[in-house]
């Protein structure tokens, strides 16, 4: 089935015409962000058809999108939690927020998505909350100095359907619905929602 | 000058290099050996892997010796003279070798890697690591020809690059980053590139390998010779490596006027033949079958069956200068004949063909490389004359504007302008060039403005006599320079030693009376008989074959029923000539025919001289001996001629060469300036489309004989291609199998829909396994034919088809 | 301390999101000034100010405008670095989420200077609300004429492109940004050529960072005599740094270059956490050499950090107590290196990796006295070869945490556990088997 048609094809077209003639393949990145917000995570067949959009090969599109960690090539929750234990948030607890992260969300070390297929958990590098450390993001929207117990309670409301309200800027109620916001397009958010 | 020119000093010695040389370059000049991996001279320089470090007085850091260019009194130390360089160069060969698996002693590359011996001469000897290593699944197949075992890989990025920079074949890519970086091919791809084998060569490390080569020989179980590709008319320089008097390998060899430092696959991976089972070694001659004979008895058959008959010889395109010439003479002054031809198309027009022969007309790969506009015209050059696609790449690159004339888009369509003409009709767009609305009005324009610094490449297509003739005169009226780019490793060569109908060695037209003299004179007496007239096309000596007005018919180094684009014709020919003389590696399709069979040599077991497209005659010796009793085909024509009772003059090389040389040189010619009379295709009626064909790379060829891996790589089933109009008007969709129909025969095809054709033509492979095009042929490589859909078919059941298979396969 | 506040001044002002609440503060005068000098005029008043590139290297920003070409046919283009994305920073995410158009603005100004017509914000992917507000500033100066044609009332064209990363530390190095922006891999670039002369799409490019561009509409609006009233003479202005880790009031925090060190831990981030000690600090983020707790009275400017012998990279303070382990601080730092590297060269993708692993291995305890040696070696190795500066990130934190905490390797060594955090490594074949991979 084919991902780039209909409006998403339409969107494609916006996202290659944001850059100036002979430099279309910068939509590249945003593109792979909209195939993922399709998809929940970046196809083989979002590599194939983002390749015939930019005239480039497969393989070109595939080497970007492994470069960058914020595009999914696995099977992906239907969220995404990232908890930074860079240094700074280190300091300040992180590695117990990672692991009762796991314990909450009852995910091995390694596993790549929660049973019930609604979580993946992701260890980040720093997200630059350094200053609301030790800091999460659901779904790439913030939440700060989130202690060990309000990252079980993140994770409970994730697991029962609710997308906990974040520090700053609107909830993000999926994976998805994040992609599409990072594709470029936030003016409605219910097109992006799963 | 001296204003381009640097001096430096490296470990204290003076070089003077020209402005812009990298340091590495210099250095070299020097004689100093500065390690590295991801430096390649012919690529852009990366500075990853870091091992060239040097110090540059004044600067900081150490620098990468393949990223700094030089400077006007720069001082640069290497780890010769710098212990600080040195000791760095021992510290990156030890971060190099902590996730290399040190697995040599069965690896394709221990011996003769890169990585082992800068390891042995520069590294640590002994590593700190003693963490687990990081492991890959392996081998990675990335095609039949090629794997990847990535554990060995540096991330040089050579093969990437090479992708990216030479071949703009981007199958290999770099994935993910960091300790996780590899590289990597898309899922479900395959390196589907003609030149894959080049990355296989620039490997500096065992991580790339090749199917034909994996786990055959280690380098010291190798001779090693030097060679020239036997395939097409690109001349690329080459290695051969023999174990046990085999071919086990072929390399290219850097050759910067000629091929710079890579070669097709084909050119690499097609060496088996000349060890085929299917070679014949030994003299034979028909009794009560084939049977073996003696050379001497052999040629004493056919000196008798020659006496005083109507004789005519059609050769293929890969014979040597040397064999050429030798059959010219022989022809002319013992057989007092100009019934011989090379050629399988209607060439260039006597005019042009005797500017190309005498090296008036030509242009060499420099001239491509910095041409300002070039026009590609009939030529797919990447399947027909691959290195010459790389240096039109190349061209490119240094900003040379291209453009594609042609029935069919090209692999070059990412760097060229395509203008698609229906096939057929290049010629006359060619003439017409000058009226209101002409298709190559751009063309024209581009050309005109840069005057000299224009090259039109007079392609195989155009080469039915008029059409080229036409874009010779396009070129000329531009102001711009041509060249005839024909496709077979020999053409040239034959086409200068005089293996054609009308012209004498050194393009010497025998209707003149200036030029015949000074063969003549050559040759030591006058030409006599039909010696002194044009001769027959091989056209016309198939037909006078078929038509029983020849008596011996030979037939050197080529395979008629597959090569000639009239396979009836041939095979009325060959029933109907009542001598036929075979010679050549093999008898292929020509068992049932021979009368007689003289073994040839194959081109590694022989000495002499190849002609590139571009007219230059490069040697070739021996990389082993001849197989059997096999000769050189010169050595069969002298003897014969012996035989005969005439002497061509030569019974050693030096002698041939003696008496070559003078006729051969270039020498300035003008053209008679006779347009030849158009033998162009049919024009196609109402619904019916131009049919056009032309040999692929990889194809069934004889030279291809037993490379299953290239052809498992590179190969294609039989197709026939349409325009997505053409397809629509007859209702067929991709894939579906309809049957063509021309004058000469009928076969049913699968289709492949494509707007890289032009509207109103069709094309087909001329000789993909399965199917040999030259059924549906009638002696041009254009035909009107007409295609019809399963829905529509309407063919009648008794027209049998003579296209399938058949007895060409 | 008092000072009168620059680039935070409106941070408690919500309504200078909006560009109506920005204009009614004076906002877009830089712009409209800017507008109605000549180019020349306008890089030398940046010139003037002394301003430098507050992305970590503290170039002269008027000078790297002043590199552009104009005499090439072909187009120029600002960059903006939005990246931000080292270990320790987060000031340029509260700047551009508190006042996107002044970011507009200076990015507007840098674009007349060098007479570019489509300018590009390339904010880091994780930055997502951040992106969302840029986007919806660059619309509202759009609908409110201050970008696309004529703007600000005069005949000058701007376009400004809001482009997403997705996560990689790397494209904060501007060849690698460019790289990422015409949708390669973000590897860095081989120098020369330089951005100024071939930057994106092989055309002239300056690349700013946040912080710097928005100090230029002042800049412009008040003189270059106003700019260096603060700071030092060779850094003048104000600068943002961003303290963490173990203090009280962790935050993003502007004041004058040269300010003591001291003065911003007490007075503005409240001290140590819990009234404890300084051991260790990183001055400039995660890859500058570590300072420790005799380097209070350090004056955070560009000279005196450097004679300290670290750099004021991003200002980004990362505070360690007494209670941290150093040796886990620098494995973690230097693993952050390692998943960041691009891979290109081979120092930083071997060498970070490997030093990972020597790291893990004693801090839980497995350390071999030769493994001193080693990552001395390491760190020597690794520093100053690589291809770019990031692997140079990571030999900072091995070298400088060698250099001031050699007695804390060498008794992990001892002990063979953390001294800090006192458990005794588990030495299950499992464990060892697990550090081993």
């Amino acid at each position: 089935m084919a991902i780039f048609e209909g409006s998403v094809l339409d969107d494609a077209r916006a996202v290659i015409a944001r850059y100036p003639k002979g430099g279309e393949r910068s939509a590249l990145m945003p593109l792979l962000y909209l195939a993922q917000a399709v998809d929940g995570r970046v196809t083989n067949d979002a590599l194939v058809e983002i390749g015939k959009l930019l005239g480039i090969t497969t393989a070109e599109v595939e080497a970007v999108a492994t470069f960058y960690s914020m595009y999914r090539l696995r099977p992906t929750g239907t969220h995404v939690v990232n908890v930074c234990t860079n240094l700074a948030c280190a300091l300040r607890g992180a590695k117990d927020v990672y692991e009762e992260a796991h314990r909450a969300a009852e995910m091995d070390h390694g596993q790549e998505v929660s049973d019930d297929g609604v979580l993946t958990l992701h260890e980040e590098e720093c997200l630059g909350l350094c200053d609301f450390a030790p800091a999460v993001q659901i779904n790439f929207a913030d939440h700060d100095n989130v202690s060990p117990q309000r990252i079980r309670e993140l994770i409970t409301s994730l697991r029962e359907g609710s997308v906990p309200e974040p520090a700053r800027g609107p909830v993000m109620k999926s994976f998805r619905h994040a992609s599409r916001v990072l594709a470029g397009f936030d003016d409605d958010p219910a097109e992006g929602a799963p | 000058m001296s204003g381009d020119m640097v001096t430096l000093t490296i470990d204290g010695k003076e070089v003077t290099v020209p402005k812009g040389t990298l340091v590495i370059r210099a250095a070299e000049q020097l004689g100093i050996e500065i390690p590295r991996f991801c430096d390649h001279p012919m690529l852009e320089p990366a500075g990853a892997c870091r091992q060239c470090y040097v110090q540059i007085e004044g600067q900081p850091k150490l620098a990468t010796s393949c990223t700094s260019t030089v400077a006007p009194g720069m001082v640069v130390r290497t780890q010769n003279t710098d212990d600080t360089v040195a000791e760095a160069q021992v510290a990156n060969l030890e971060f190099l070798l902590l996730n290399h698996p040190l697995d040599c002693p069965i690896c394709d590359r221990g011996g003769e890697c890169p990585l082992q011996d800068q390891a042995l001469e520069f590294g640590p000897g002994e590593s700190r690591f003693t963490e687990a290593k990081r492991v890959w699944p392996k081998p990675l197949p990335l095609s039949p020809l090629v794997n990847l075992d990535r554990e060995r890989c540096v991330l040089c990025a050579r093969c990437t690059r090479f992708c990216d920079e030479i071949s703009g074949d981007r199958f290999l890519e770099l994935y993910a980053r960091g300790a996780g970086e590899r590289v990597a091919i898309a899922a479900g791809e395959d390196f589907r590139s003609p030149f894959s084998g080049n990355t296989v060569q620039i490997c500096p490390v065992g991580a790339l390998t090749s199917t034909p080569y994996r786990f055959v020989a280690r380098p010291f179980d190798l001779s090693t010779a030097d060679s020239v590709c036997p395939h097409c008319s690109a001349g690329c320089n080459l290695k051969v490596d023999l174990r046990r008097g085999e071919v086990v390998r072929q390399l290219a060899r850097d050759n910067l006027d000629v091929n710079d430092t890579w070669n097709c696959d084909k050119g690499r991976y097609a060496f088996r033949f000349p060890d085929s089972p299917d070679r014949v070694t030994t003299p034979l001659i028909r009794d009560r079958g084939l049977e073996p004979a003696s050379f001497g008895e052999v040629v004493e058959r056919i000196a008798g069956w020659c006496d005083g008959k109507r004789v005519a010889f059609l050769t293929g395109g890969r014979l040597m200068d040397e064999d050429y010439y030798a059959l010219s003479k022989l022809a002319r002054t013992v057989m007092h004949t100009n019934d011989l031809d090379h050629r399988r198309d209607g060439g260039l027009g006597v005019s042009a063909d005797a500017l190309v022969a005498s090296g008036t007309a030509t242009a060499t790969y420099a001239d491509v490389e910095h041409a300002k506009v070039i026009v590609v015209a009939g030529l797919d050059a990447e399947q027909e004359v691959p290195i010459l696609h790389l240096r039109l790449r190349k061209a490119a690159k240094r900003g040379a504007k291209i453009f594609v004339v042609g029935p069919r888009v090209t692999r070059l369509h990412d760097v060229a302008a395509h203008i698609l003409i229906r096939a057929g009709a290049e010629g006359e767009a060619f003439a017409s060039s000058q009226e209101q609305g002409s298709p190559l009005a751009e063309v024209r324009a581009a050309l005109t403005e840069v005057g000299e610094g224009g090259l039109v490449l007079v392609g195989p297509r155009l080469h039915d006599g008029s059409s080229a003739w036409s874009a010779v005169e396009f070129a000329t009226r531009s102001g711009a320079r041509w060249a005839a780019v024909t496709r077979r490793a020999n053409d040239r060569g034959a086409l200068v030693a005089g293996v054609a109908p009308t012209l004498l060695p050194g393009g010497r037209n025998v209707q003149l009376a200036e030029d015949r003299a000074e063969v003549e004179a050559a040759w030591g007496g006058p030409l006599m008989g039909a010696a002194a007239e044009p001769g027959r096309d091989w056209r016309g000596i198939l037909e006078a074959a078929a038509n029983r007005e020849i008596d011996v018919l030979f037939l050197i180094g080529v395979d008629p029923l597959r090569d000639y684009p009239d396979a009836d014709l041939v095979a009325r020919a060959l029933a109907n000539v009542p001598v036929r003389v075979v010679q050549s590696l093999e008898l292929g399709s020509l068992e049932p025919y021979a009368d007689a069979f003289l073994p040839a040599s194959a081109f590694i077991e022989k000495d002499g001289h190849v002609t590139t497209w571009e007219g230059r005659s490069q040697r070739i010796r021996p990389v082993r001996g001849g197989k059997g009793i096999s000769r050189p085909d010169w050595e069969i024509f002298a003897i014969i001629a012996t035989t005969m009772g005439g002497d061509l003059g030569f019974d050693r090389l030096d002698e041939l060469h003696a008496d070559m040389a003078p006729l051969v040189a270039s020498r300035a010619t003008t053209t008679s300036d006779v347009s030849p009379a158009r033998v162009g295709p049919i024009e196609p009626a109402d619904g019916e489309l131009a049919l056009f064909t032309y040999p692929l790379l990889v194809d069934d060829g004889r030279l291809s004989e037993r490379s299953d891996e290239l052809q498992a790589a590179l190969g294609t089933e039989p197709f026939l291609e349409l325009h997505p109009d053409d397809a629509a008007t007859r209702g067929i969709t991709d894939g579906a199998r309809v049957t063509v129909r021309t004058v000469a025969g009928e076969a049913e095809l699968p289709v492949r829909i494509s707007d890289g054709i032009a509207q109103g033509s069709a094309f087909v492979p001329f000789n993909q396994p399965g199917f040999a095009a030259n059924t549906l042929l009638r002696g041009t490589w254009t035909i009107a034919a007409t295609v019809t859909g399963p829905d529509t078919d309407d063919s009648a059941e008794g027209l049998a088809s003579v296209a399938v298979g058949g007895e060409s396969a | 301390m008092t000072f009168e506040r620059r680039l935070t001044r409106d941070w408690d002002d919500p309504s200078v999101v909006a560009v109506d609440g920005y204009v009614a503060k004076g906002g877009y005068g830089g712009l409209k000034k800017a507008l109605e000098m000549d180019t020349g005029e306008l890089i030398d008043v940046v010139k003037a100010s002394g301003l430098r590139g507050r992305g970590g290297a503290g170039f002269p920003t008027g000078m790297k405008w002043s590199f552009v070409p104009q005499d090439t046919g072909k187009p120029t283009y600002v960059t903006v670095n939005f990246d931000e994305s080292e270990p320790g920073t987060c000031n340029n995410r509260e700047l551009g989420e508190r006042d996107p158009h002044r970011l507009i603005e200076g990015t507007a100004i840098a674009a007349r200077a060098i007479n570019c017509h489509t300018a590009f914000i390339y904010v880091r992917g994780e930055y997502l609300w951040q992106g969302t507000v840029m986007e919806r500033a660059v619309r509202e100066a759009y609908a409110s004429g201050y970008l696309g044609k004529g703007i600000a009332g005069s005949a000058y064209d701007l376009d400004i492109v809001v482009h997403r990363g997705a996560g990689a530390y790397i494209c904060g190095e501007e060849t690698a940004l460019l790289n990422s922006l015409e949708g390669l891999r973000g590897q860095p670039r081989l120098r020369p050529p330089f951005p100024a002369v071939e930057g994106l799409y092989a055309s002239p490019t300056v690349i700013n960072n946040v912080e710097t561009l928005m100090n230029v509409p002042d800049i412009v609006f008040k003189g270059a005599e106003w700019f260096r009233e603060m700071g030092t003479e060779k850094s003048p202005g104000t600068k943002m740094f961003t303290v963490s880790g173990k203090v009280e009031r962790p935050g993003n925090y502007e004041i004058p270059m040269g300010t003591p060190f001291r003065t911003l831990l007490e007075e503005y981030a409240g001290g140590v956490l819990a009234g404890g000690t300084v051991k260790a600090f990183t001055p400039g983020g995660s890859s500058t050499p570590l300072l420790t707790g005799a380097d209070l009275d350090l004056a955070l400017d560009y000279e005196s950090v450097a004679a300290a012998g670290s750099l004021l990279g991003t200002g980004a303070i990362m505070v360690l107590d007494q209670t941290d382990c150093v040796v886990e601080a620098a494995r973690r730092m230097v693993e952050f290196y390692a998943h960041e590297s691009c891979g290109k060269c081979t120092p930083c993708r071997e060498g970070s990796w490997w030093a990972t692993r020597v790291l893990t291995r004693l801090e839980n305890g497995y350390g071999r006295q030769e493994d001193m040696g080693l990552m001395q070696d390491m760190g020597k190795n690794i520093l100053f070869r690589a291809f770019c500066a990031l692997a140079d990130g990571a030999a900072s934190v091995i070298n400088s945490s060698l250099k001031h905490f050699a007695e804390e390797y060498e008794e992990h060594v001892r002990l063979g556990y953390c001294p800090l955090t006192g458990a005794p490594a588990d030495r299950t074949p499992a464990a060892a088997e697990e550090v081993a991979s």
